[in-house]
């Protein structure tokens, strides 16, 4: 790490529903409890409400219904563009952590609901590169649990990780959300099985064996560089130990 | 004889069925282009030009809309999925936010595949074409059963389908988002399990074209040498593993679509076209038709 980076930012990303905001939820509410209150940000613009507080909120900044009208765009379109409009500000904001680095010891980003609008536009990497320019900063991928019981879903999953991973070149903590309904614990070992990974995708897709074999090499290596942890976001099982994960890499 | 029995098959599940496809007499079915990519990548934009083209070659194709959150269109909508639905309503109906209406959109449309799509669909035959323009969520590709179910029952129905997945070129400018944005195509190939024309659009906005030029045949250990320029070194090996998967399945070929230049256009519908078979007999419709035998000459494609 750069010298006089100091701060940990956590940018919270995953796909819609997987849960990000719940989880932000129960962890904003431990380390208020343990005496360090996290600051958060929230870049969701159509975020109805928010079950936590929010320090900075891209919705003081940007009415995303009134960019719908205004630019008469559809949904999808406001919510990019509101995106945009406040990654132009977003120098502001990185200094206004800047200020609060010394008070806070967390800094969360909660991201829109849709991956690919903070992935795959500009914006959000304009706004991951000026976080990772200033602060020591690591991405928390939200993933689904129950959903990846389905090998060829967990798949798509690990490359989308694999792929936010490139796309951002910052750490990635794979946060296995929802536990309470499914263990993670299986796709854990998924990972690092390829017999077993091999004989899970071989019912349900139609690619050969030499192919799964191969991604799975992928995902191996990707294994070895990757913190994981599960988490219930409903019950709070599992909080401490995102908790610590956060801590290591935090100590760098 | 297969086709034959999956069109009689769909019959007993109570889809009617025209007379005029039920019994017609070859069994070489329509095609499909399923234009997929993220919010903004061109893909609205991509059907209008592909329709506009076809038409300018007197070659038939009909476009449908998927997309419950569009407002205008430029090209002549054959079926549009908001006559079944429309995002506003749900939105308001089931006070869900613009995503969660998106999802119930499109289970909506996943019920009722069976009513809604076969009706729109019924009449076609073969040789026709039809191009889906679809949302821009990526999930929807990766992850949810809507396409994937629409897909097989399509497949089923014996329409020859492939996938166009668009990716606006200006966020391929290093080796590293190159690989993201592959790595997001996979997942959808992976995913819909249908044959897979990737595409780069908006060639024409880049400011320098020689940026792109490595990207598409790929030199696989240069590629590996310029991850590992730019990532941590750590993942040394992540970075070799994935060069080598996409040398050894050549997964990642990128077309580039400058949507000013015809002739990139032509280029990337023969790539589909290829893809499902299209045209292979189609040398005896019309003299106009363009002639699909010949691959067109790569080297002068729009990338000086």
């Amino acid at each position: 790490m750069a010298a006089g980076k100091r701060g940990n930012v956590y940018v919270v990303v995953g796909m819609a529903g997987a849960g990000k905001t719940s989880f932000l939820e129960r962890v904003a509410t431990y380390l208020e409890r343990s005496g360090k209150p996290p600051y958060i940000i929230n870049l969701d613009p159509a975020a109805m409400r928010l079950p936590y507080d929010a320090n900075i909120d891209i919705r003081d900044t940007v009415d995303y219904k009134s960019v719908m009208s205004e630019y008469c765009l559809g949904p999808n379109g406001a919510i990019l563009t509101s995106a945009n409009l406040f990654a132009t500000r977003f120098d502001k904001v990185v200094s206004i952590c800047d200020l609060r680095a010394q008070d806070y010891e967390y800094f969360f980003i909660d991201t829109p609901g849709q991956i690919e609008i903070f992935t795959w536009s500009a914006s959000g990497i304009m706004i991951t590169d000026m976080l990772s320019a200033h602060f020591r900063t690591t991405i928390l991928f939200i993933l689904d649990t129950p959903q990846c019981q389905n090998p060829q879903i967990f798949m798509s999953n690990m490359l989308q990780a694999v792929s936010v991973l490139y796309r951002s070149r910052l750490a990635v903590i794979l946060v296995f959300n929802k536990i309470d309904v499914a263990s993670h614990a299986p796709l854990v070992k998924l990972l690092s099985d390829m017999s077993l990974f091999q004989s899970e995708l071989e019912g349900v897709s139609d690619f050969s064996s030499t192919l799964t074999q191969s991604l799975h090499l992928i995902l191996q290596e990707f294994y070895e560089h990757l913190k994981i942890v599960g988490v219930s976001a409903a019950t709070g099982s599992g909080v401490e130990e995102v908790i610590s994960v956060l801590e290591d890499v935090g100590a760098g | 004889m297969n086709v034959f029995l999956s069109l009689r098959s769909t019959t007993n599940h109570g889809t009617v069925l025209s007379p005029r496809r039920a019994f017609a007499p070859t069994f070489s079915m329509p095609y499909a282009q399923l234009v997929v990519g993220p919010a903004g990548s061109g893909k609205s934009t991509y059907c209008h030009n592909v329709h506009q083209h076809c038409a300018s070659l007197g070659r038939t194709l009909s476009v449908i809309n998927l997309d419950p959150a569009a407002d205008e269109f430029r090209y002549p909508v054959t079926a549009d999925v908001r006559e079944l639905i429309s995002l506003e309503d749900v939105m308001e109906e089931e006070e869900l936010g613009p995503n969660g209406a998106l999802m119930f959109c499109m289970e909506y449309l996943e019920d009722n595949m069976d009513d809604w799509l076969a009706e729109q669909l019924e009449g076609y035959m073969e040789d026709d074409m039809v191009i889906f323009d679809c949302p821009g969520q990526l999930e929807l590709y990766s992850h949810h059963s809507a396409f994937k179910s629409m897909t097989e029952k399509m497949t089923g129905w014996g329409w020859k389908m492939v996938c166009v997945y668009i990716l606006d070129a200006q966020f391929i400018s290093d080796g590293t988002k190159f690989i993201a944005g592959c790595l997001q195509a996979q997942s959808a190939m992976l995913h819909l399990a249908l044959p897979h024309v990737n595409i780069l659009s908006k060639v024409d906005m880049l400011q320098d074209k020689s940026v792109l030029e490595p990207y598409l045949c790929p030199d696989h250990q240069r590629l590996a040498n310029e991850l590992d320029e730019r990532m941590d070194p750590k993942y040394r090996k992540l970075n070799h593993a994935i060069a080598s998967v996409m040398e050894d399945f050549a997964l990642i070929s990128f077309a580039p679509l400058d949507i000013s230049d015809e002739e990139s256009l032509q280029f990337v519908l023969y790539q589909c076209d290829c893809a499902i078979g299209y045209g292979e007999d189609a040398d005896v419709r019309t003299s106009r038709d363009v002639e699909y035998g010949d691959e067109p000459d790569m080297s002068n494609l729009s990338l000086e």
